[in-house]
């Protein structure tokens, strides 16, 4: 039997195809219980300075509730995943500002780079995160990070009383950060501390998808003029800021 | 010379005794024979998957869904931790008599916030 040139091809297509497919059971319609990280987006935040007041904790606060981030009582010890930094231009020629930082999920995360273990990785959606199961504690990537994001659980964490169970405790011996709140984006909601600066706060943080055009970040980063810190470091972060 | 070997074996025989008395009553209530007997989660149906299977299977499962969830994003709301503790209310009823039994000791406990 001979085959012509256009069915061979056609039959490896089909072949091919098969192969493609049959280990492809995600193509079956998913339940609605299951979602996935989607690699389209890029979770992103704007903060903007010019409506933080310097004695407001609400988005601090709020994040040690959500993520059972407990209160060490040693400042050198202390966890943060959010914390507030006071800015005061020497020259008076820039107004004060007090501003909130947190892990700026950067798209070139030095912190992945130097980790010896593959704990620390990027999700497909951008969100830089620590798998606590593989960690073992180096505190490299405490050291890569310019931002200050990350902290050492030095000692057993205390477990609140009124703890919120869908976000596990981190044991002795892991590095901890901001996470996005990422139990909460995989369910449609936003990171706590934007949901607590809206209601408690000034609402000057704004979460959302960077690639998206249309979405309400998006806009508002071409419109305005925000920066990053240590833009000079070539990280890319994630979290803009508007007024400094 | 008799009378030393009629009492040795009659001290022989009370040892022997008292031994089986000792086995008899005080084994069973402190060594477990078999497995441990494990009671029924109540108020929930069917487990997510066969009964024989999760005995043999939960660890691997459980690691599994764990790097979908952590590195993918990828979460199965049916088939998580949290799901589990719906039915399986307390983690020292349900999980540590085992781990116990078999000498393990996986360290899920220490983070996740499970029902005690």
């Amino acid at each position: 039997m001979t085959m012509d040139r256009r069915s061979v091809l056609g039959l490896g297509g089909v072949l091919a195809a098969g192969l493609v497919l049959a280990p492809g059971m995600r193509l079956v319609a998913a339940p609605e219980n299951v979602t996935e990280a989607s690699d389209k987006r890029r979770w992103g935040m704007l903060i903007d300075t010019t409506h933080c007041d310097a004695a407001c904790t609400a988005c601090t606060q709020a994040c040690r509730t959500e993520n059972n981030v407990s209160i060490v009582g040693d400042p050198q010890r202390d966890i943060h995943w959010i914390r507030k930094v006071d800015l005061h231009d020497k020259d008076g020629r820039k107004p004060d500002r007090s501003l909130p930082v947190l892990c700026n999920h950067c798209e070139h995360p030095p912190c992945v780079h130097v980790c010896p273990t593959e704990a620390s990785f990027i999700r497909k959606d951008g969100i830089v995160l620590v798998d606590m199961h593989r960690c073992i504690g180096c505190r490299y990537c405490m050291i890569a990070c310019p931002y200050k994001a990350r902290s050492l659980v030095y000692s057993k964490p205390k477990v609140p009383p009124d703890a919120n169970t869908r976000v596990p405790i981190r044991a002795k011996g892991v590095v901890e950060k901001c996470t996005f709140c990422v139990h909460r984006i995989d369910d449609g909601g936003e990171p706590a501390c934007v949901e607590a600066c809206r209601k408690d706060g000034g609402g000057s943080m704004l979460f959302g998808d960077i690639n998206d055009p249309n979405s309400e970040i998006s806009k508002r980063i071409r419109e305005v003029s925000t920066t990053t810190i240590r833009a000079d470091l070539g990280l890319k972060p994630r979290v803009h800021y508007q007024g400094i | 010379m008799e009378l030393l070997r009629s009492l040795a074996a009659r001290i022989g025989v009370a040892v022997f005794v008292t031994l089986l008395f000792v086995l008899a009553v005080g084994l069973p209530a402190n060594v477990q024979a078999g497995p441990p007997q494990l009671e029924e989660p109540k108020g929930g149906g069917e487990c997510i998957r066969p009964e024989g299977w999760m005995r043999r299977n939960h660890m691997d499962f459980l690691k599994h869904q764990r790097g979908l969830t952590v590195r993918e994003g990828i979460r199965v709301r049916s088939e998580s931790l949290a799901k589990c503790a719906e039915c399986h209310t307390s983690h020292t009823r349900f999980c540590d008599r085992c781990h116990n039994y078999v000498g393990v000791a996986p360290d899920c406990f220490e983070c996740h916030l499970f029902p005690e």
